[in-house]
């Protein structure tokens, strides 16, 4: 599904050089439920948004359903976001001026979708997190985990074949956490939704397919 | 996805309020400055019906008491023939003191059909006037001397009165009850219809006309004397000019202006308020039009997570700033929706006398105007935003 | 505290330079629009020169009859209403009767001078005190021979002898006649209406019969009373007598009332524009004036108020910082008034710089000939006042909205 060949990401400001990622190669399968730890620092944020398209690799090849996105323009590469991928992020980033539905609806305004379609869609998709009941709500009357579970609905709007989730429940007391990741694994194996996540806590990351530690830049595990 | 703009900004309606607001009351200066422009343009397109190139006026005040009026008309009747044996004297007319550029204005009212009409300017001239300044007869005739005995009063009318009163039938010959005979026995009958003449200046309009003929009771209130001289009068004839007549008058105080410079004078005093009016206003409009970008500009910081989440959910850099730009350009609507509410109150309520279509004309340049100078001030935040970095939008919090 | 206030301020309004530049220039030019407007006001309605007696000085205008009806009909005193009836007062200490001026032509070497004329008694050398460059006033004694005499202007001057130094007891030509010239005046701008002319002359020459029993004329007169405490006195004395004139014959036909008004300078102009036979129109004035100045504010005040605003969001953490180290919101409301006052300060400081620019320009263009505008203190003291409610006006609602700010949000903002 996802398939990374030696990526490396350097930043560069004038004085120094930081070497973020150093030659990863990652092959991700269809179904597969991955996640990603590390320390602080160790570049695994910045890993996920290579997969997500979100920034480009220094060197080395990403290929995304067996197709190549290096040349893919400004306007392909958010069709490639809008159909393929969802996201997922330790801090939600919902828009707290939009309804819950409309949040959710979000992904959909950017393809051809009538807004009846819309509504459906996003109205199922709150069912599948839980929360039909709250459409109506705005993001700063849910709690967090609400909020997260509002962010998952948002991600699988689309039917995206892959879910990448940047610490989902780094935000969330455990009982919380565990819900989400409930949904999560639900998701992975009823849809099979192909979902790389990033987290800190060992917990979560052992209820995953397989466990990928990296330090400093370079794949330890 | 307009609509789903459309819940954002509703959604943030106190935020957006001030900005409404302000976009508001810009409007209504915009339509302000855009309606007196478009006013004075019209106007300036209209022809100016008269020649003003050597036509001079001499203006007197004359103390002189007279016995009866049999004296007056000796008296006007010998400076006449004085100034008609100077060669460079073409033809001469007088006047009462509403002669073309100044600002004096005398006015009437007519009664016809049971319907009023005014104001009407209301001149009373002499036979050459029209020659004098070249005035364009459509109809009829002007004045002349056979006119004394009339048993009706003649009147020459403008086109614009003549509209008033007959539309487009038949005006020639026409009677109209005289407001100013209580006997009503004498009616005005229409002799002669000329074009519009603009005589307060190039940007100020006609308006309704009504000319008649200076009679022997009028001259002792008299005052100004048009002449029409050839194109080789100069200064030293003038000067000669001025001492034959001062020299005649001895009791009255005389002065010569010449039409081409009073025009002058008119357009300035029409002209000088409008431009400092329109400098403040530009004044207003960069403060506001700074204040728009500002605050745009900021709100682009201020929301770079959810132009992150966006870009990330599949938004392009080009509709990024594509919906930040329509946003304010249906923030605007907003305040355009309010303004014109307010502006078309000008042509429904018919304030100021002016025409409906100047209003009209003036909304929709303000419209325009007011959605440009948005759209311009949120091109570069929108640019701004469209360069906002996903990965590092998202991960900033 | 102010100090450190002071020192926040300032280095805001440096690390925001966008915002402080948007607000400065809307700031300054709007005290700027407002300063300049202030100084005509001034001028045109307390000219220093020639009037410098206008505290204590009351003009008699037009004369009006009304009837019941609602006819009215409106002209200028003749001198010989004014001489026998305002002449009668007791209060005043002098009376200048001075003719509207009309303009007449002279040629010089196949050149046109327009030449403005004003007839005049001995008393407006009193009143008024214009400056001779050479020569004197005509006397009292000339004006009652009829004596062909005449003061002009220092324009006039210049258009008819050219740059000759000296050039009294030399003869000029207006109307046809001769006068000799007594003495040379510095110009008068011709908006003051009153002592404007470029050449004056004894009542007794003018054209028009002064002795002519009619009430109406081209007359206007200057009562001078001994002192300031006095003008009401003399405004009353005048109102007293005004309602016992009698109506003339060929008047009580069409109407009921006359009204003739002893104005101080100020209201004949608001009488003018905004008054009528009754009213002097000093109210209204101020009503028009107050809503023009408010509607001309309330633009750049709520674009003041809206860049307020942002820059407030945009320090919503160190807002939120303050509070949670123990700031109240007064103190936070007094911080960004504080601020906000600074930044209208200097505005007005850099406003009154361009304020200065722009009256040079008017002056030096000549649009309005003889007009020399300048910043006085009561302007200086206007403009402060207005600095100072643009400040608040603008500053406190953003300071409002600062102080309500959630601690736990503003934090989380940044």
């Amino acid at each position: 599904m996802i398939r990374l060949q030696n990526i490396e990401k350097v930043y560069r400001t004038d004085t120094i050089e930081t070497l973020a990622l150093n030659s990863i190669s990652l092959d991700i399968a269809k179904g597969e439920f991955l996640s990603i730890m590390g320390p602080s620092g160790c570049g695994k944020s910045t890993l996920l948004n290579i997969m997500g398209l979100l920034d480009t690799p220094s060197k080395g090849d990403i290929k995304i359903s067996d197709q190549k996105t290096d040349h893919l323009s400004d306007k392909q590469l958010a069709q490639f976001r809008n159909q393929k991928l969802g996201f997922i992020f330790q801090s939600y980033h919902l828009i707290n001026d939009l309804q819950v539905l409309d949040n959710v609806e979000l992904p959909l305004l950017y393809r051809n979708t009538t807004a009846k379609e819309r509504k459906m869609l996003a109205t199922e998709a709150l069912e599948k997190v839980g929360l039909s009941n709250r459409i109506k709500h705005f993001p700063t009357q849910l709690s967090g985990g609400q909020r997260q579970r509002v962010a998952i609905a948002r991600a699988i709007v689309g039917r995206p074949e892959i879910i990448l989730a940047d610490e989902p429940t780094g935000n969330l007391d455990s009982a919380m956490g565990n819900e989400i990741m409930e949904i999560l694994i639900n998701l992975n194996r009823n849809e099979g939704t192909t979902i790389v996540m990033v987290t800190h806590d060992e917990n979560m990351a052992h209820k995953t397919h397989r466990l990928v530690r990296l330090f400093d830049g370079s794949q330890v595990q | 996805m307009i609509k789903h703009l459309f819940k954002l900004i509703w959604n943030k309606k106190k935020q957006n309020f001030l900005l409404i607001t302000e976009i508001f009351i810009s409007f209504l200066v915009i339509f302000g400055v855009f309606t007196s422009l478009v006013y004075y343009y019209r106007n300036y397109k209209k022809p100016m019906g008269l020649t003003y190139n050597n036509v001079w006026v001499i203006n007197f005040q004359n103390n002189k008491q007279f016995h009866n009026t049999d004296s007056v008309t000796q008296y006007y009747a010998t400076l006449t023939a004085m100034l008609k044996n100077m060669p460079q004297i073409k033809t001469l007319s007088y006047a009462s003191s509403n002669i073309p550029f100044t600002s004096s204005t005398s006015t009437t009212r007519l009664i016809y059909k049971g319907q009023e009409i005014r104001p009407i300017n209301f001149y009373r001239v002499g036979d050459n006037y029209r020659e004098a300044f070249n005035m364009n007869l459509l109809e009829g005739r002007w004045f002349n001397h056979d006119d004394v005995v009339s048993s009706n009063r003649p009147v020459v009318i403008n086109a614009s009165l003549k509209e008033s009163l007959f539309g487009n039938g038949r005006a020639l010959g026409q009677l109209i009850d005289d407001s100013h005979d209580d006997k009503h026995v004498r009616k005005i009958k229409v002799i002669g219809v000329v074009q519009d003449v603009k005589d307060k200046g190039d940007y100020l309009p006609s308006g309704m006309a009504m000319y008649n003929r200076v009679d022997t009771s009028d001259m002792r209130y008299i005052g100004k004397l048009v002449i029409k001289v050839s194109p080789d009068a100069d200064a030293a004839f003038e000067s000669k000019l001025y001492k034959a007549v001062a020299g005649y008058m001895k009791e009255a105080s005389v002065e010569i202006e010449h039409f081409s410079k009073k025009r002058e004078s008119t357009n300035r005093s029409t002209l000088i308020p409008i431009i400092i009016f329109s400098i403040v206003a530009a004044f207003l409009i960069i403060n506001v039009s700074l204040g728009i970008f500002g605050v745009l500009w900021y709100n682009i910081n201020r929301r770079r997570g959810e132009i992150g989440l966006r870009r990330a959910v599949g938004a392009s850099g080009g509709s990024v700033s594509g919906q930040l730009i329509s946003e304010s350009l249906i923030l605007t609507t907003f305040s355009l929706i309010i303004g014109v509410f307010f502006a078309i109150q000008f042509p429904l309520l018919n304030v100021f006398n002016m025409a409906a279509s100047t209003y009209v004309m003036a909304m929709f340049l303000a419209v325009a105007f007011i959605y440009l100078l948005v759209f311009l001030c949120s091109l570069y935040p929108g640019r701004q935003a469209a360069a906002i970095y996903p990965a590092v939008a998202l991960h900033e919090e | 505290m102010l100090k450190n206030y002071l020192k926040i301020a300032i280095a805001v309004l440096r690390r925001r330079k966008f915002f402080t530049f948007i607000s400065l220039f809307g700031i300054s030019l709007t005290l700027t629009v407002l300063m300049v407007l202030a100084a005509f006001i001034e001028k045109v309605t307390n000219p220093v020169y020639p009037g410098d007696k206008n505290s204590r000085s009351l003009y008699i205008k037009r004369l009006t009859y009304t009837s019941k009806k609602g006819w009215i009909n409106s002209g200028g005193s003749s001198f010989y209403f004014l001489t026998h009836y305002a002449g009668s007062l007791k209060t005043p200490v002098k009376m200048a009767i001075v003719s509207r001026s009309t303009s007449s032509n002279a040629y010089v070497n196949n050149k046109k001078i327009v030449i403005d004329i004003k007839y005049t008694n001995a008393d407006l050398w009193n009143i008024a005190n214009y400056q001779f460059i050479e020569g004197k006033p005509f006397t009292p004694d000339q004006i009652n021979k009829a004596d062909r005499v005449a003061v002009i202007s220092e324009r006039t001057r210049k258009e008819y002898f050219g740059d000759a130094v000296t050039v009294v007891g030399k003869y000029i030509e207006a109307d046809n006649i001769s006068y000799r010239v007594t003495g040379v005046i510095k110009n008068v701008p011709e908006i003051e209406e009153v002592f404007y002319a470029n050449m004056f002359l004894p009542y007794t020459v003018a054209k028009s019969d002064y002795r002519n029993k009619d009430f109406w004329g081209d007359y206007s007169a200057i009562l001078l009373s001994p002192s300031e405490q006095l003008v009401t006195k003399m405004r009353t004395e005048y109102e007293q007598m005004v309602t016992r004139i009698p109506i003339p014959d060929d008047m009580k036909k069409d109407f009921d009332t006359l009204h003739s008004d002893a104005d101080t300078y100020f209201e004949t102009f608001t009488r003018g524009f905004f008054g009528n036979a009754d009213n002097a129109g000093y109210a209204r004035f101020l009503f028009f004036m107050s809503l023009f100045i408010l509607l001309f504010m309330l633009l750049p005040t709520v674009n003041l108020v809206n860049v307020n605003i942002t820059r407030i969001m945009e320090r919503s953490s160190e807002i939120g910082v303050r509070k949670a180290f123990g700031a109240s919101s007064k103190t936070l409301v007094y911080q960004f008034i504080t601020e906000n006052i600074i930044l209208t300060i200097l505005g007005g400081i850099i406003g009154l710089i361009l304020t200065v620019i722009i009256l040079q320009v008017i002056n030096g263009s000549g649009l309005i000939p003889d007009f020399d505008l300048s910043i006085n203190p009561l302007v200086l003291l206007y403009s402060l006042l207005a600095c100072l409610f643009f400040g608040l006006l603008s500053g406190v609602y953003p300071a409002w909205r600062m102080s309500r700010l959630d601690v736990v949000t503003a934090l989380k903002a940044q």
